[in-house]
């Protein structure tokens, strides 16, 4: 199986504890024989770096340097992702599972991506906006919001880390409740569910 | 004929979707490629009652949702719009088997689209500068400023070649984004010289009264109503001109400054001879500038001046300020008047001049007429653009990507 994270932070760029997790997450998939690429944000480390324990990183810079918020700046750097992603895709002759995309800073990448590719992709929810601004609903925290609705619609599964998460995905952007899976990160079972996850989105094994 | 190339055009505006020139400009071009065996698709913004997807003159045109939730200011809803233009877009090219050879970008507002476009099917991106975020405000102030001036940078640095509709705009981009000179290349815009033919008959005098008294010349402004269109100038030239011929002043178009202005008007006394039209019908425009004694045209800024055109088709005399594409179009005393740009006093005079004089007045608005036949004929542009395609897509045959 061959996977493509999306996230805005993966060490050594460590904004919350979402680098840490997606860091562990990559490297517990190549342990499984998941080839995993991660495209990721850096100012200056930029291209692409296979890490000891094997997770392939490519990381990109925003090509507009001056921003008027993260909004703005999340909007631009997402061509650069997809142009990331698309790398990995051809040069692995188009034979990509799934993207795993973290909240919703890629969600545009991971949208352009399946529409162009038919690669379905896993909208993994680390935090809301609706939480991270306290119920704001201000154009700016709309907007956000209007790119998570987005990426619930469009996504083929999401995964969330506990129940209560659940219930809030539900109640703020009406989301199926069968659509999302709860996947919680200290259980036992953690890996297998992912695993299982990803296969009934992405399918099973690649051709060697 | 055989499509043996195939181009996605970008744009913000497409009619009946008319906010600037971009709009005419793509709607020329592309049904002049499509005569031309070029099969075009454009993808455009949407509008009220237009279908999300028609064919007009061979052109298959895509109207996406333009984004309608609120966003903070303009630039961040020109960023979401194209979330959901790159979005349909890359669904379009998937349903059509990867079968585009070429994306066109119209200007900064579509220049995500574009670029993600470029790298997820590996196609070339040209794209077409029509005005820059520095010309516009003349200078970069803010954060906001120079975030848009990047972004155009970045479509510059995309693009495997940037086209410009006039020499004045090539050297303009060259110097805001330092771009190497093999990169630019000058193709005029065009004017569709038949939507024009002026004929005087009883209807357009009845059309002419809604506007004008008939002892009164028509003086027309057509153009936002921003800053940078010198629209200020034009109504500081207003009393100025009336000291010596009687006319109404007819102010086509929309903008930040409508408010400003007519309560400018107002407090000046002169309400009565200066009329705020507000957005027109194509029908309503074309004959406002049939009739129209003649057209102003005082921009600051103007990388090209397709209004001018528009004008000189129609057979209305023209008054442009000598800036930017405006003067390589006009030449003075010969198909137009150039007057000082922001100088009311020497707007006020080539448009007296112009009024005045009936024998000039015909002089320059036919040889404008024949202008417009020789250079700006919009068969001959689309055959220099598609030159452009196939030069890009020769290089582009020698890519790894191809």
């Amino acid at each position: 199986m061959r996977v493509i994270i999306l996230s805005w932070e993966f060490p050594p760029r460590i904004v919350g504890q979402l680098a840490n997790y997606v860091k562990e997450l990559a490297v517990q998939l190549v342990k499984k024989d998941v080839e995993t690429h991660v495209v990721t944000y850096h100012d200056f480390l930029t291209g692409e770096y296979k890490e000891p324990e094997g997770v392939k990183t490519y990381r990109v810079k925003n090509p507009v340097r001056t921003h008027i918020g993260v909004l703005t700046w999340v909007l631009t750097l997402n061509q650069e992702v997809e142009r990331a992603a698309a790398n990995i895709y051809y040069k692995a002759n188009k034979q990509i599972n799934l993207i795993d995309a973290y909240d919703w800073h890629f969600i545009q990448a991971a949208v352009t991506l399946k529409k162009a590719f038919n690669v379905p992709f896993v909208y993994s929810v680390e935090s809301l906006e609706e939480h991270r601004s306290h119920g704001a609903n201000y154009p700016f925290n709309m907007s956000i919001k209007s790119i998570e609705w987005l990426g619930f619609f469009e996504a083929k599964k999401v995964v969330v880390k506990s129940d209560w998460m659940r219930d809030e995905v539900v109640r703020i952007y009406k989301v199926p409740v069968d659509k999302i899976k709860v996947i919680e990160p200290k259980s036992k079972t953690w890996m297998k569910d992912i695993l299982e996850t990803y296969k009934s989105v992405g399918g099973g094994a690649l051709p060697k | 004929m055989t499509q043996e190339l195939t181009v996605m055009m970008l744009t913000w505006e497409f009619p009946p979707r008319i906010i600037g020139g971009i709009s005419p400009h793509v709607y020329h071009l592309s049904k002049s490629l499509t005569r031309n065996g070029v099969k075009v698709y454009v993808v455009t913004c949407d509008f009220p009652g237009a279908p999300e997807h028609e064919i007009v003159g061979g052109v298959e045109v895509f109207r996406i949702d333009s984004y309608k939730n609120p966003s903070p200011n303009f630039a961040t809803w020109v960023y979401l719009m194209n979330v959901n233009m790159q979005k349909e877009a890359a669904a379009l090219v998937n349903r059509l088997g990867g079968k585009v050879d070429i994306f066109h970008a119209h200007d900064w507002l579509v220049a995500n689209a574009g670029i993600g476009l470029k790298h997820v099917f590996r196609k070339p991106l040209l794209a077409t500068v029509h005005s820059t975020e520095i010309g516009r405000r003349n200078g970069l102030h803010f954060d906001y400023e120079r975030m848009i001036h990047e972004t155009e940078a970045w479509l510059t640095y995309e693009a495997w070649k940037v086209i410009c509709c006039s020499n004045y705009m090539v050297s303009h981009v060259r110097w805001a984004f330092g771009l190497p000179e093999d990169k630019l290349v000058m193709v005029p815009n065009g004017v569709n010289i038949q939507e024009y033919t002026r004929n005087e008959n009883a209807d357009l005098r009845q059309f002419r009264r809604k506007f004008a008294l008939p002892e009164e010349k028509l003086v027309l402004y057509v153009g936002r109503l921003v800053y940078e269109k010198g629209i200020h100038v034009f109504v500081n030239a207003v009393p100025k001109i009336l000291g010596k011929v009687d006319a109404k002043f007819v102010v086509v178009g929309n903008g930040y400054m409508k408010e400003p202005l007519s309560n400018l008007v107002k407090s000046m006394g002169l309400a009565h001879k200066v009329m705020f039209t507000g957005f027109v019908d194509d029908k309503t425009l074309k004959n406002l500038q049939r009739c129209a004694d003649v057209s102003v045209v005082p921009s600051l800024f103007e990388p090209f001046g397709i209004v001018a055109l528009e004008a000189m088709a129609a057979k209305s005399p023209v008054v442009v300020s000598d800036t930017g594409g405006l003067s390589e179009i006009v030449e003075h005393d010969v198909n137009g008047v150039k007057v000082y740009p922001e100088n009311p006093d020497s707007l006020a005079w080539g448009i007296t001049k112009v009024l005045l004089d009936e024998k000039y007045a015909n002089w320059i608005r036919t040889n404008a007429y024949k202008t417009v036949l020789e250079k700006y004929d919009w068969d001959k542009i689309s055959q220099q653009t598609k030159d452009v395609y196939q030069a890009v897509l020769k290089e582009y045959s020698k890519s790894f990507w191809a």
